[in-house]
């Protein structure tokens, strides 16, 4: 087995949609943070074999996002790139894949991130509008346009933001937040626990400003380019509890706990990192961040999606026999607040274990001193697409910071799935 | 030796241009000669059915008429034969009865697009070899072969008229659009693709092709007419300025015959050719040329290298010069990594590169895909973080040799020995910058100008040590970058700021002596100067300008000594245009002199506008006579690319050393003397190597 190299990486400031970064695409980000990695890592881009970015809502203009973002961050024409989609885990997916790439010799160096824009993902019209849209366009005379103009309706002038489709689970018919609620209901997490979680990790996420900046590159904000953006603008100095308790729940108005406030912000953002097999990082000079040790997916039922993290976590530790107590850092991605408390119940409890045929015993306790230290996607934001690679490297640089041997990266997936990695620096 | 040849098959007849020994097919005369025989054989010819003329070479359709030819014309009449001439003999081709067909498959320009035009149909390849256009107007003449008659019949007044007054060159893809060509056809296949569009067309089973909409109004109505010619008339003299007659003759000449009869349309072409061909403008437009393709060529050194690759460029200071650069290497698809120290210079660099990106937009050269790609090749960093990366780095710091040597000594320390280190210095010496590296044969100057996307004009400086392969390489990636390069010697200023310089402050001088800036400017104007001296100092900034002049007084003594007003002028604070005042206060677009500039006239009376003129131009001539005895370039025409390229001087004069030619430089070196005995002796006293000149009777170019 061949040893993953994570060599570098480097992410833009997380945006709050439909602000600062609205005029930049998936793939302007995605360019940018390749080429401020190349210009970090000062590596010869005739040197990267491939490009793998992960997307959820890839731009319609922009087919196969990974290949745009090579070509305008200068990888060679003869280089190849292809994007993937996991959902919520496309980031880490984009990782993984890359490891694979890596392992079974197919790729040597390869460039893996994530991107999403969720402030550009388009407005779409329903089939019978698009149908008569269409109509509109080939019709040749006047009066035929007129007769498709009198049988609209203001019903076909309605489109539906791709994004909330997205965040739709079209299997069991419930949108992400439902699913949150579908874990409170389950788990009795009440809302002050929530609200209390999502406190923490804006007050996390404040302290840990300047740490944060190892990782982002600045970015001047077009078209004016005169503000340089260099932090993640979801956190909020002035968070209270009082704030976030006044706030209504949206998904459930009438007995629902989860709020704006305690879920993840929906956030624009791109991260790519550099990984290479140990060996040939070696030889390069690198000293590499870190190292891949292994990784894992699970399905679960898709209405309780927010647990994937519970047996991604469960069969990769086992599978490597190691356990909760090995993990000296832990990111599980903050999707929403509940979620995440459920899952910490779920690993410890044995009657979860046993209910779900776990192997056995329960995982056990994750020392909250070690969880997401530098705040999670409640206060930072979760551009899904960008999210797995950008927790893998937050991860990397803290357990740098902290010389730490061993971390552990998790996060939950829309449609049902978990997703798990273990990170070594060592 | 045969250039045109004559195949009939099946009743068609083909004939093909094929110059023997050359790269290019040009209607020279003897071409000419050739096929006005081959057609008298074609129309001879039984059952004939169609013509294709087509070319035998692989990038050339007909390049155009034998520039050389005309620059040989000195009378009016053999310029009037000459054009009526090739026409009887397009006419010919015109006449014939079956469908003619031009297979374009690469360079149609003047002549060959004329004769293109005298054929009823013409194709063209997808290729982007293919540049179809009538450039005469650059050479100071028009189409002489019927072109201004039959491009306006086949595609339209409006569309017409801009091609012919800016000769502007056209894809294959814009000709179509404009109905210039009929059809495009893959290249593979473009002949036999001609072939079945002319038997459709003979046979009459061609699909009509639509023809692209014009507008009534303005091409057939008296009143839409006046209003297209006065529409054109104003922008000639915006552009041209009136120093042009070639444009406003071909704009006078539609209007007297555009609708009219073509016998009489044909004759006026002619002799408004002939009245064009014989100016002096002309002969000087085609001198540059001549240089022009020189210069783009040169080889200016011994070593012919294949052309690197490179992944990066660097660029140290994120001025208005390191922004101009970046954009510009950014726009040849290149990576670029720009550093400055201060953030906001930073994305001043990115506003600036989108606002020229946005430009292009807007003139509608570039796509928002096209600039979003671009921009995102440019990044940006405060430290050297990724210079490594770059194959060249170019240093456009302040102009202090302190702060340059500190980036070159850093720059050198950590790149590898093959990274080309160069400076965008005007005027310092480029082998102090190098002494302080570990391998100074790899550090250049890179002289670029402002503004950097539009100046084509890059000096590349030889230091004491820097190696040839450098050298060639930094030609390489000038010319890479579009432009047009001169090498020259490392002395203060290298070329075009050592003769720009002593004009400056001339001008400056000539305030001091009680002229108005106006007046000044007005001087230089009307000798075609883009714009005046003084309006110039304020472009480029009092406090840069003072700094320049300080550097040349320093490097050359006191034949360059400051003007004392510039000094005045820049401890007032009047910085120039940046500022809103210098020389003129702005305001938006308007300026007016600024009254806070003053100076006591001087003793002599106030200099006239001809004697302004004479001071300020031939104190260049005086300078560059000195450049080429020191060898800082290696012959006049360097000079004369250089300051047209470099500054802008008119192109009409044919650059410095022409113009000087053109007065005779016996009067040159007496009027310096003259102006050495009253007005100053060190400034004026002309040079040893022009006095040599004017005194055995020679000229700059004629010694060359």
């Amino acid at each position: 087995m061949k040893k993953i190299a994570i060599v570098e990486g480097v992410r833009t400031p997380l945006v709050k949609s439909w602000g600062l970064f609205d005029n930049l695409s998936a793939q302007q980000m995605g360019a940018l943070c390749l080429n401020e990695l190349l210009q970090r890592t000062e590596l010869d881009v005739n040197a990267v074999d491939e490009v793998i970015f992960g997307c959820v809502g890839q731009p319609a203009e922009a087919a196969n996002v990974a290949r745009v973002i090579g070509l305008y961050g200068g990888i060679p024409k003869d280089k190849r790139a292809y994007t993937v989609s996991r959902n919520c885990a496309s980031g880490f997916e984009a990782v993984t894949s890359a490891a694979e790439k890596i392992q079974c010799g197919v790729d040597h160096v390869v460039i893996a991130g994530g991107t999403e824009s969720m402030s550009n993902m388009p407005l779409l019209f329903n089939k019978e509008a698009a149908t008569l849209f269409l109509r509109l366009s080939k019709a040749r005379t006047f009066f035929e346009k007129l007769k498709i103009f009198a049988g609209m309706r203001p019903k076909h002038f309605s489109p539906v933001p791709a994004l909330k489709l997205g965040l739709s689970d079209v299997t069991c018919g419930l949108n992400m937040g439902e699913t949150a609620e579908v874990l409170a209901k389950m788990f009795g997490i009440s809302r002050e626990k929530q609200d209390a979680f999502a406190l923490r990790s804006h007050l996390k996420a404040v302290k840990a400003r300047e740490k944060l900046r190892e990782e982002i590159v600045p970015v001047f904000l077009p078209p004016g380019y005169q503000e340089c953006l260099k932090d993640d603008n979801g956190p909020r100095e002035n968070q209270t509890l009082e704030a976030l308790t006044k706030l209504k729940p949206i998904f459930d108005r009438k007995s629902g706990t989860v709020t704006a406030g305690n879920s993840s912000q929906i956030t624009d953002g791109a991260c790519a990192l550099l990984l290479m097999d140990a060996e040939k990082a070696r030889a390069m000079g690198y000293e590499a961040l870190g190292y891949l040790r292994d990784y894992l997916y699970a399905g679960l039922e898709p209405s309780q999606m927010g647990l994937g993290p519970v047996f991604a976590i469960d069969k990769l530790l086992r599978k490597n026999s190691l356990t909760l107590k090995d993990m000296q850092l832990v990111e599980i991605n903050e999707a929403f607040a509940v979620q995440v408390l459920a899952c910490l119940e779920a690993l410890g409890s044995a009657a979860f274990a046993k209910e779900h045929a776990l192997a056995g015993a329960p995982m056990g306790e994750i020392d909250p001193e070690i969880l997401n230290v530098n705040g999670g996607a409640v206060a930072l934001g979760h551009p899904v697409g960008m999210s797995g690679a950008r927790l893998i490297l937050t991860c990397l640089k803290e357990m740098k910071r902290r010389s730490l041997h061993r971390g552990l990266v998790s996060l939950c997936v829309g449609g049902g799935q978990g997703g798990a990695i273990i990170l070594e620096r060592s | 030796m045969t250039q045109v040849h004559l195949k009939i098959e099946d009743g068609i007849a083909t004939i093909e241009f094929n110059a023997p020994d050359r790269d290019v097919n040009i209607l020279d005369s003897g071409a000419m000669k050739e096929l006005e025989e081959i057609l008298s054989a074609v129309r001879k010819t039984d059952g004939l059915r169609g013509v294709l003329v087509a070319s035998a070479k692989d990038r050339i359709f007909i390049a155009g008429a034998d520039i050389r030819e005309i620059e040989g014309i000195t009378a009016k009449e053999d310029a009037l034969s000459k054009a009526e001439g090739g026409k009887r003999i397009l006419k010919a081709l015109e006449d014939l009865k079956v469908p003619t067909v031009a297979v374009i498959n690469g360079a149609c320009l003047g002549g060959g697009m004329e004769l293109a035009l005298a054929c009823r149909f013409r194709v063209a390849s997808f290729s982007d070899k293919i540049k179809i256009g009538l450039p005469e107007v650059q050479l100071g003449v028009l189409p002489g072969f019927g072109g201004t008659q039959r491009l306006p019949r086949r595609i339209g007044l409006v569309k017409a008229l801009p091609l012919m007054l800016s000769g502007k060159i056209l894809s294959g893809k814009d000709a179509l659009r404009l109905g210039v060509v009929d059809r495009l056809f893959p290249e593979k296949t473009l002949r036999e693709d001609a072939l079945a569009f002319m038997r459709a067309q003979e046979a009459g089973t061609a699909k009509s092709s639509k023809k692209p909409p014009r507008s009534w109004f303005l091409e057939s109505t008296p009143i839409g007419r006046a209003l297209v010619f006065r529409t054109a008339k104003k922008d000639v003299m915006k552009q041209s300025r009136g120093f042009y007659p070639a444009p406003l003759q071909i704009l006078k000449l539609i209007q007297k015959t555009f609708g009219g009869d073509p016998a009489r349309g044909f004759r006026l072409e002619s002799e408004a050719f002939a009245d064009l061909a014989v100016t002096k403008i002309s002969k000087n437009l085609i001198r540059l040329f001549f240089m022009n393709e020189q210069y783009k060529k040169m080889a200016w050194t011994s070593l012919r290298l294949k052309a690197g690759l490179i992944q990066q460029c660097g660029v140290i200071g994120a001025g208005v010069m390191g922004g101009g650069i970046a954009h510009l290497i950014s726009d040849r698809k290149m990576q670029v990594r720009v550093k400055d120290i201060h953030p906001d210079a930073l994305g001043g660099t990115l506003k600036e590169a989108r606002r020229l990106y946005d430009e292009s937009i807007q003139r509608r050269k570039l796509k928002d895909n096209e600039r979003d790609y671009k921009m995102g090749l440019i990044s940006v960093g405060l430290t050297n973080q990724g210079m490594r990366r770059s194959g060249i780095i170019i240093e456009a710091v302040v102009e202090d040799l302190k702060i340059k040597q500190k980036v070159f000594a850093e720059l050198d320390g950590i790149t590898p020995a093959s990274t080309i280190l160069a400076s965008n210095t005007s005027s310092l010496s480029v082998t102090k910058m190098a002494s302080v590296t570990k391998h100074p044969e790899r550090v250049v100057g890179l002289h670029f100008f402002n503004p950097v996307n539009r100046m084509p004009l890059v000096e590349v400086v030889k230091a004491e040590q820097t190696s040839e392969e450098v050298m060639e390489r930094a030609v390489q990636f000038a010319r890479g970058l579009g432009k047009i390069v001169i090498v020259v010697k490392d002395v203060p200023g290298f070329l075009v700021n050592r003769l720009l310089m002593p004009y400056l402050n001339e001008a400056a001088y000539l305030m001091e002596d009680g002229m108005t800036a106006d007046a000044i400017d007005k001087a230089a104007t009307d000798f075609g100067m883009p714009m005046g001296p003084m309006e110039l100092v304020d472009y480029i900034g009092i406090d840069i300008a003072y700094k320049v002049a300080h550097i040349l007084e320093e490097g050359y003594g006191a034949r360059m000594k400051a003007a004392s007003l510039l000094q005045k002028v820049k401890e007032d604070g009047l910085v120039g245009k940046k500022a809103g005042r210098g020389f003129y206060l702005y305001q938006g677009k308007k300026k007016i002199p600024n009254p806070a500039v003053r100076w006591p006239g001087g003793q002599a009376g106030v200099p006239s506008a001809e004697t302004a003129l004479k001071r300020m131009i031939y104190v260049m001539v005086n300078e560059a006579a000195r450049c080429l005895e020191e060898g800082v370039v290696p012959e006049p025409g360097a000079v004369d690319i250089g300051m047209i390229m470099g500054t802008g001087f008119p192109p009409f004069r044919a650059g410095l050393l022409h113009y000087a030619d053109s007065i005779g430089l016996e009067n040159i070196a007496g009027d310096l003397e003259r102006f050495a005995k009253r007005v100053n002796q060190e400034r004026f006293s002309p040079s040893a190597y022009l006095l040599k000149l004017a005194k055995s009777r020679q000229t700059f170019h004629g010694k060359a």
